[in-house]
């Protein structure tokens, strides 16, 4: 760790936790004289390299949002975009590689007429033609330009960034990024973090799965690189895990209702993260995620205290 | 930095099992008449695969031609390959299938299918018993619902299990030209399940091994390398 100071890291971690516990003091949710609720108020984090702030709650659609043609599942996926548009969110992330999960959320924002609302994420995802890969996956989200576009899982890194970087040096880009998943590749990407500058990384993290937390968080931080957080249930496995185990005590302090919000919690409480994109089914889900990043957040302490509990569970 | 080697079986399944059964449950409903047909078909062809006879031969194949010709159009282009972006890359294999079979059908090629009374046999007709009835509707006891199931003829699972069947019915060299793609199909497909964490996969994996097992047993027994005689060819 020799090229940033841990000490200045760990300061702000504190810091930040105190700041979340001052923001409970705030209303959760605003609303206009009488009329129709507007936007909830949630927390927003920076973007280090531009200062912009987003929602500290994103949404994936790996495997959830893959229904293919099935108009009734289409649906279902729009209800869900929805539910997370009306509780405040507005990251949504894909790929290439997720089938029609693309398709489906150009069907869902055309049918929600909500273009203007999303901060579009995907990814490139092959050791070919990049450009036309952007291509074809901008025709199906039925958008002009991404906010970000990443190397998913740094396959064909070395045509497929320096092509983002162009992107964004035209304006046709707003920001480059480079994911990887299941910690797998963590070696490279760090090697890219310092040697190219990113805007955002992309990688899995949760209270069981914390090998990010030693190293490549903290050079995130230092560098200036925005977090996004996948697999932060697991896939679902460790929300599943958990149902029907009683909430740990201290976690009422932090007003959280489920197990899920308690990890998102845990997650968005790191100063290096920005956004975790939870994925789901369910409308209820969708907003219940955007609801943890709502009211106050845990310390260092209360961070380890969850990570804790949760490993003692699973 | 390439790259394939980095991914695991986990990060390739792209679809939950609740999306992968709803496109049987839309492919049955929307075209049943062509389901109910293919899976009839699929049944008389196996009547007459207990037979011996010329006719019954080329009924037999070209049914099964028609068949994988129809599944390669129904099941996977219309509605497995929207969700799986692996299918382009199988679907020259069931086309392949369908071309096989109509060629067999065609050629007075040494292929025969019928009932040998040998353990081969009794595998193939067991392998076709639980591709009409247990296949399809092993998902009911698990919860799902009737309109779901996996018939012969259009869902590949049991029309590849039941591929192997007849294949391991017949008799003649050429038979074992028709087994790579089910078998083929059946290890992706024990994968894709496994990875659904779907129980049935142990099927479609034992029946891989089984088959292996059985032309081994034939070709230890002289069945698989003795050619049909002129007679047997014109009966």
């Amino acid at each position: 760790m020799s090229e940033f100071d841990r000490r200045a890291f760990l300061k702000a971690t504190a810091s930040f936790g105190a700041l979340g516990l001052m923001a409970s003091a705030t209303p959760a949710w605003t609303q206009d004289s009488g009329a129709a609720p507007k936007t909830p108020e949630v927390l927003h984090k920076h973007i280090p390299s531009t200062g912009e702030r987003i929602p500290a709650i994103g949404l994936g659609s790996w495997i959830t949002f893959n229904v293919g043609n099935d108009m009734e599942l289409r649906d279902q996926c729009a209800d869900v975009i929805s539910a997370f548009f009306k509780a405040g969110g507005r990251m949504i992330d894909s790929s290439p590689m997720y089938g029609s999960a693309q398709d489906v959320i150009g069907y869902c924002l055309e049918t929600l007429g909500a273009h203007n609302r999303v901060f579009s994420t995907d990814k490139v995802w092959t050791a070919g033609d990049g450009m036309a890969q952007i291509r074809e996956t901008a025709k199906r989200w039925n958008i002009k330009q991404f906010d970000l576009l990443q190397v998913h899982n740094l396959l064909g890194i070395n045509e497929n960034l320096p092509l983002l970087f162009r992107l964004k040096d035209e304006g046709l880009l707003r920001y480059v990024g480079v994911t990887t998943s299941h910690g797998r590749r963590t070696d490279d990407l760090i090697a890219v973090m310092k040697n190219e500058r990113l805007d955002f990384v992309q990688v899995t993290y949760n209270p069981v799965d914390r090998k990010v937390e030693d190293y490549l968080l903290p050079l995130a931080y230092d560098r200036g690189i925005a977090v996004i957080v996948n697999r932060p249930f697991r896939g679902g496995s460790l929300t599943e895990r958990l149902e029907g185990e009683p909430l740990p005590e201290f976690a009422s302090a932090l007003e959280v209702d489920s197990w899920a919000q308690l990890i998102l919690k845990y997650l968005i409480a790191h100063p290096a993260v920005t956004c975790p994109i939870p994925a789901t089914t369910k409308p209820a889900h969708a907003a219940e995620n955007m609801r943890a990043a709502v009211g106050p957040l845990p310390d260092e302490k209360m961070r380890e205290q969850i990570a804790g509990v949760i490993g003692v569970l699973i | 930095m390439s790259d394939w080697w980095s991914y695991g079986l986990a990060d390739l399944l792209l679809f939950s099992p609740r999306v992968y059964y709803r496109l049987f449950e839309t492919m049955n409903t929307t075209w049943w008449v062509v389901v109910i047909s293919a899976f009839v078909a699929g049944l008389i062809a196996s009547g007459l695969a207990m037979r011996h006879g010329h006719r019954g031969n080329r009924v037999i194949l070209v049914l099964l031609s028609v068949i994988w010709a129809w599944m390669s159009y129904g099941f996977l282009w219309q509605y497995y390959r929207p969700i799986n972006w692996a299918v382009p890359y199988l679907l020259p294999g069931f086309v392949l299938q369908a071309v096989l079979l109509a060629v067999f059908a065609a050629r007075p090629l040494p292929l025969r299918f019928g009932w040998r009374g040998d353990l081969t046999s009794a595998i193939g007709v067991g392998f076709m018993v639980c591709a009409f009835l247990i296949y399809p509707f092993a998902g009911v006891l698990e919860g799902r619902e009737l309109v779901q199931a996996e018939l012969f003829g259009s869902a590949p699972d049991p029309t590849a299990l039941g591929m192997l069947g007849f294949t391991l019915m017949a008799r003649g060299t050429w038979r074992w030209l028709l087994l790579p793609v089910p078998l083929i199909w059946c290890v992706v497909s024990a994968a894709t399940l496994w990875v659904m964490d779907q129980q049935i996969a142990v099927v479609m994996l034992t029946a891989v091994w089984v088959t292996i097992f059985c032309g081994w047993l034939d070709l230890k027994n002289g069945i698989t390398t003795r050619h049909l005689t002129e007679a047997e060819i014109k009966h």
